[in-house]
């Protein structure tokens, strides 16, 4: 990058199903001034704000204008970012560019969404291609449901896999206290959970919910002058899909998909060779469980097919040797706007040793978050410690 | 296209249907319960900026200040600017023709858009004084001021 | 944070959009075959030769303008599927898909991409499985529209027995 970038601060609300006592500039309100005491910092000291959510998820055309008391957007430069579930990734990956660029100094990021106000499921219906499948769109239940099958009839895996999944997330949500679903659940619950669509039962899904997550970037001079524990933000990825294709719907596909390619190149930037060893956390976007352990083999924690094997034995836990969502991950938590911004924050929180009871027990130097959403796409963020790491 | 068939140009017709519900929160809920309960209209004085909101909100758009306090302005206010509305279409409330004004309630430092009755539209004018017509069934929102009209 | 003794204001809200869609050259050569005639045409990049449905201009992978038509027979492999309990509505006409249904991708046989469809089997795990082979069922010509609702179903080949697998 042109300029180093640091994560210098940062905030979230608490999310749940009903936020009925906030409008949605309230909600997002509580966010940002979290993130400014978080980074000690005035919203004069702010040069440019980027606000992201999903279009009329809510509800509300152009959110950047309407909750500009909110986010603190008036009179500054600003931009609204729409991505789809990438959203809170997409605006952390722009005002990362904007501060690389030397444009910027510092930063507002903001990823918001208010679930229970609008029509999710119509509005998705619109993702969907209108002259070729949009009267038979599958829903996203549908979608990963059909992934799951596919995982199943590959790789041999079971029902009891996906439960492990949904399991993990949501005991480890108990430990957050801003999560939505702080469930404890055992494998039979999940396994005895409402069938939505074989083999997704209603524990493999994330919940809706209302939520918001600011964070501030800074340049490396600001970021030394101001922070006590500046996160660096080493390497970003994005990558597009085809349409049509069965990209995570056939788990033997070889072509290159969004995940792979994404993967491939940020880890050739930063020289991975092993990404389990070289990052202590992962933070990733699991709308699904079959999702999380698709993404465990996408990105290289094990080969092909071997996912189910590392929540089976346990290696993604907190305290495991691959932490994979400490937080409780999307599973546990999605207002969707939020969600992606919500792993690259807690992630910055683990290598920070911020993130209290879900802090995983080791050193945390390096952490990597994915972000998804749209009709396949996703951004990811590599964190680091030290620019020594 | 290789293919030297002619076919006709292909559209297709859809619609999308969403339904929602806002929610309107701290400063939002205060304003339309007074409304609805005392007819009573409330704004968010912002003591650094000297400023008060209509409609309230619960941060100040200019100092970033949270505001918690909240005053009775109006009911009494003054005309803007107005327009006369002489096209109709579905997203709005009425049919045309009708008199849109921004309506500065006494004590309120912002103007919002309603409704001017009860006058034609040669006879208004920006700095008329006006006052609002209350709802009889009144629900919790914007129309439970039905219009307004000139004092 | 919220408090009972409080009463939270809401307003209810419905947006009803219509919208017109133009299919372009290469998607109306495709929707008016299947209505008129009954075919499946796809598209055939002259780089990495994938047959693409429903067909476009360029090939995502290689940039280069797709040219070649290719009409696809009826018949395919099912690669993934669920038997969906939820009540599914269709977008384009607000009526529901009464659940419990089996939805699922096919590979109609020469074609790199799926359809996504109804597959009329019952919704038995023993009935379908990924692998098997099935074909698609048209409407009659008269309730043709060029939609992807034209085929009416996925159905499975006959004289089919799902594979033993072992368990685990």
């Amino acid at each position: 990058m042109k300029r180093n970038v640091a994560i210098i601060g940062g905030g979230q609300t608490y999310h749940a199903a009903r936020r009925h006592d906030v409008d949605q500039a309230e909600m997002v309100n509580e966010a940002v001034r979290a993130a400014l005491k978080d980074a000690r910092m005035t919203i004069d000291e702010i040069d440019l704000v980027i606000l992201g959510n999903m279009e009329f998820f809510e509800g509300v055309h152009l959110t950047d204008c309407w909750l500009v008391h909110g986010s603190g957007a008036y009179g500054k430069q600003g931009v609204k970012i729409t991505t789809g579930g990438t959203v809170g990734a997409t605006a952390v990956c722009a005002g990362a560019h904007h501060v690389a660029s030397g444009l910027f100094d510092k930063v507002l990021c903001i990823g918001f969404e208010k679930q229970e106000e609008g029509d999710t499921g119509a509005i998705l219906s619109g993702v969907a291609n209108p002259l070729w499948g949009r009267s038979m769109a599958g829903a996203a239940v549908g979608y990963f449901a059909m992934m799951g099958s596919s995982y199943i009839a590959n790789w041999g895996a079971t029902e009891e896999h996906s439960a492990m999944v949904a399991v993990k997330a949501r005991q480890n949500a108990r430990k957050n206290k801003y999560a939505h679903l702080k469930l404890d659940i055992t494998i039979e619950d999940a396994l005895n959970s409402r069938m939505l669509a074989w083999p997704i039962r209603m524990l493999d899904m994330c919940p809706a919910s209302n939520g918001a997550c600011a964070m501030i970037l800074a340049d490396e001079k600001t970021a030394k002058a101001r922070s006590k524990k500046p996160v660096w933000i080493r390497a970003m990825e994005t990558a597009h899909n085809e349409q049509f294709e069965l990209d995570w719907r056939d788990v033997k596909t070889e072509r290159l998909i969004f995940s792979k390619a994404a993967a491939g190149r940020l880890y050739r930037k930063l020289g991975v060779d092993d990404p389990a060893k070289y990052f202590d956390v992962f933070e990733i976007y699991e709308p699904a469980t079959w999702a999380e352990l698709i993404w465990y083999e996408d990105l290289g924690l094990c080969g092909p097919g071997e996912g189910f094997r590392l929540i089976e034995q346990g290696k993604t836990n907190i305290d495991g040797p691959i932490p994979v969502n400490p937080s409780g991950g999307v599973l546990s938590t999605n207002c969707i706007g939020a969600s992606a911004m919500l792993r690259v924050w807690e992630a910055a929180l683990q290598i920070r040793g911020d993130a209290g009871e879900h802090q995983v027990p080791k050193d945390v130097r390096r952490a990597m978050t994915t972000a998804y959403g749209g009709t396949n796409w996703t951004v990811m963020t590599a964190l680091s410690k030290t620019l020594e790491d | 296209m290789e293919n030297k068939t002619e076919y006709k140009p292909f559209e297709v017709d859809q619609h999308l249907t969403a339904h929602g519900n806002y929610w309107a929160g701290k400063a939002g809920s205060r304003f339309f319960t007074s409304l609805r309960d005392k007819k009573k209209l409330l704004g968010s004085p912002c003591k650094a900026c000297n400023k008060v909101f209509w409609p309230p909100r619960s941060v100040c758009t200019f100092c970033f200040g949270e505001l918690k306090d909240m005053v009775e302005i109006g009911p009494l206010g003054t005309v803007e600017t107005f327009t006369l509305v002489t096209y109709s279409e579905p997203i709005q409330p009425r049919t045309a023709p009708f008199i849109y004004a921004v309506i500065r309630l006494d004590g309120a430092d912002t103007g919002m858009a309603h409704f001017l009755d009860e006058v034609e539209i040669g006879k208004v004018h920006i700095g008329m004084r006006v006052q609002p017509v209350f709802a009889k069934d009144r629900k919790g929102n914007i129309l439970d001021i039905q219009y307004f009209k000139p004092l | 944070m919220a408090t009972k003794d409080k009463e939270w204001i809401s307003i209810p809200m419905t947006v009803d959009v219509p919208y017109r869609f133009a299919a372009g050259g290469y998607m109306t050569k495709c929707l008016t075959e299947l209505r008129d005639n009954g075919k499946i045409f796809a598209v055939e990049c002259p780089k990495c030769k994938r047959v693409q449905l429903p067909p476009r201009v360029v090939c995502a992978e290689c940039h280069v303008k797709n040219e070649k038509w290719v009409e696809l027979p009826h018949e395919g492999t099912l690669m993934n599927f669920t038997i969906m309990y939820l009540p599914l509505t269709d977008p384009t006409t607000g009526k529901p898909h009464e659940p419990p249904f089996v939805y699922g991708s096919v590979r109609l046989d020469g074609a790199t991409s799926v359809l996504d469809h109804m597959v009329e089997v019952e919704p038995d795990m023993d009935k379908v499985w990924v692998g098997m082979r099935c074909r698609l069922v048209l409407r009659p010509k008269e309730e043709r529209i060029g939609d992807l609702s034209d085929i009416r179903y996925i159905e499975p080949l006959p004289g089919q027995k799902k594979p033993q697998t072992k368990s685990r």
